[in-house]
């Protein structure tokens, strides 16, 4: 035993002297664990529980997480969704995203390491949402939903304890960002004019989640227009910024999160996402001599680079990267999600 | 009552890593140093390319960065992979911050 009545055994296993929330939170807080907020005790009962909603083995190896080079078996991972507060039905969510954060196109050692803010959001789609109790109306970037809230905090601590990607020692973000916190939404299928977005990419599954890096939601508020034009105007005014990593990385992607009134408003227009997507590409632009003031170092595509000081300048290289989807209730607020660059999202059937 | 619950680390993973075969030293021959954008690598790796010419009787020939427009974060311009290949026989490159 410690002076503080706590005896650490094992590597796999820590002993608590009571069950009192504030002595796992003081344990965590000295081993430097933890997102500084109150855990739930992950107990054998309560970690095998969430290990009872998957079919894999708690040994099996989701993925290998950067920079610590921490193996994200089942079973820690299942301890780091008790710690969050996730149900167990919640479970297969958490395992599917941490898998998907080993595709390489993530580049999450980038992600976890940089100076930059970006944190993982993870968008829920399909049957799932309602299934689980994910929140795709008002209030989805939160708070107040449990699901939302829940697993996205279990990835971030996933990262934290499992991949490293702690402040200081792992994670170089000069300031962080919220969403470090948790970043989980999903996408409000029920009030989407147009085809799911994974089913825009040609995935055909019940459900499906994405995951894209990037910073905190930029909003964008347009409570007047009837036309599509002049709502987009104000998401292109966002995103036309020297501030983003978009402005000097050509290869990054944007997420524009319409709320269900904006996204109406493009469709009784008979706007595609596409059409979306082209206008954003057109219209959010700044001058090469502008960027080139700004920046000593572009890595921009080889097309960029070759156009004069005056010509017009997107905010990414090719359409493609700019990505439309629906979230959120009514009030006519909608966001851009910039991405930090070197990085790609995925989308996976689940 | 003591209670018992899991670490969340999770171990290790044991990573096998293999060092690639490494170079024939020579003595003669040329060294090139391509820097790769990163705060003082230009420095750094001409130490290291000055040091080692000494030291295998070797000749610093140049130093050179990835091209124009180039940053720590894009490929080196293949005018300049070219050249270093003509020129020397052994270059030095990358540096961390």
């Amino acid at each position: 035993m410690d002076n503080n009545g706590e005896m650490e055994v094992l590597s796999q296993f820590l002993e608590l002297s009571d069950e009192d929330p504030a002595t796992i939170y003081e344990l965590f807080e000295r081993h430097g664990w933890g997102d500084g907020l109150p855990l739930v005790a992950p107990t054998d009962k309560r970690v095998t529980e969430m290990l009872s909603q998957v079919k894999a083995s708690p040994e099996e190896v989701l993925a290998v997480l950067p920079p610590r080079g921490g193996a994200a078996t089942c079973r820690a991972v299942a301890v780091n969704a008790v710690l969050a507060g996730c149900k167990p039905e919640y479970f297969p969510i958490v395992v599917e995203t941490v898998k998907a954060l080993g595709n390489q196109k993530i580049n999450l050692r980038g992600v976890n390491t940089t100076t930059h803010p970006v944190a993982p959001l993870l968008i829920v789609h399909g049957r799932v949402v309602d299934e689980l109790g994910f929140n795709s109306g008002l209030g989805t970037f939160g708070p107040g939903n449990r699901a939302n809230a829940t697993v996205g905090r279990a990835i971030r601590l996933v990262l934290l304890h499992i991949a490293g990607a702690v402040p200081g020692p792992g994670d170089a973000a000069t300031q962080g960002q919220p969403s470090k916190y948790t970043y989980c939404i999903a996408e409000n299928q029920k009030e989407n004019p147009w085809e799911s977005y994974p089913k825009s990419l040609g995935f055909d599954s019940e459900s499906a989640l994405t995951i894209h890096c990037g910073e905190n939601p930029h909003n964008f508020h347009d409570m007047e227009s009837e036309n599509i034009e002049r709502i987009l105007d104000k998401a292109a005014s966002v995103m036309t910024t020297f501030g983003v990593n978009n402005a000097c990385i050509s290869g990054g992607e944007w997420f524009i999160i319409l709320c269900p009134e904006h996204a109406a408003t493009a469709a009784n227009q008979g706007w595609s996402r596409e059409d979306v997507s082209n206008y954003l590409f057109e219209k959010a632009r700044m001058p090469a001599g502008s960027f080139r003031e700004q920046f000593n170092l572009l890595a921009w595509a080889d097309w960029m680079n070759s156009l004069s000081d005056k010509d017009l300048v997107p905010m990414t290289q090719q359409v493609e990267n700019i990505k439309v989807l629906v979230s959120g209730g009514a009030g006519k607020h909608s966001c851009v999600v910039p991405s930090w660059g070197m990085t790609r999202s995925v989308t996976v059937p689940i | 009552m003591n209670m018992k619950i899991y670490s969340p680390e999770g171990e290790l993973m044991d990573e096998v890593v293999e060092l690639c075969s490494t170079a024939p030293l020579f003595s003669g021959g040329k060294i090139g140093v391509l820097e790769n954008g990163k705060p003082n690598a230009d420095l750094l790796l001409t130490k290291i390319a000055e040091g080692l010419a000494e030291r295998i009787n070797a000749k610093f020939s140049i130093a050179t960065g990835k091209g124009e427009r180039a940053n720590a974060a894009t490929a080196c311009n293949p005018q300049v992979v070219g050249m270093l290949a003509e020129e020397v026989q052994l270059v030095l490159t990358g540096s961390a911050d």
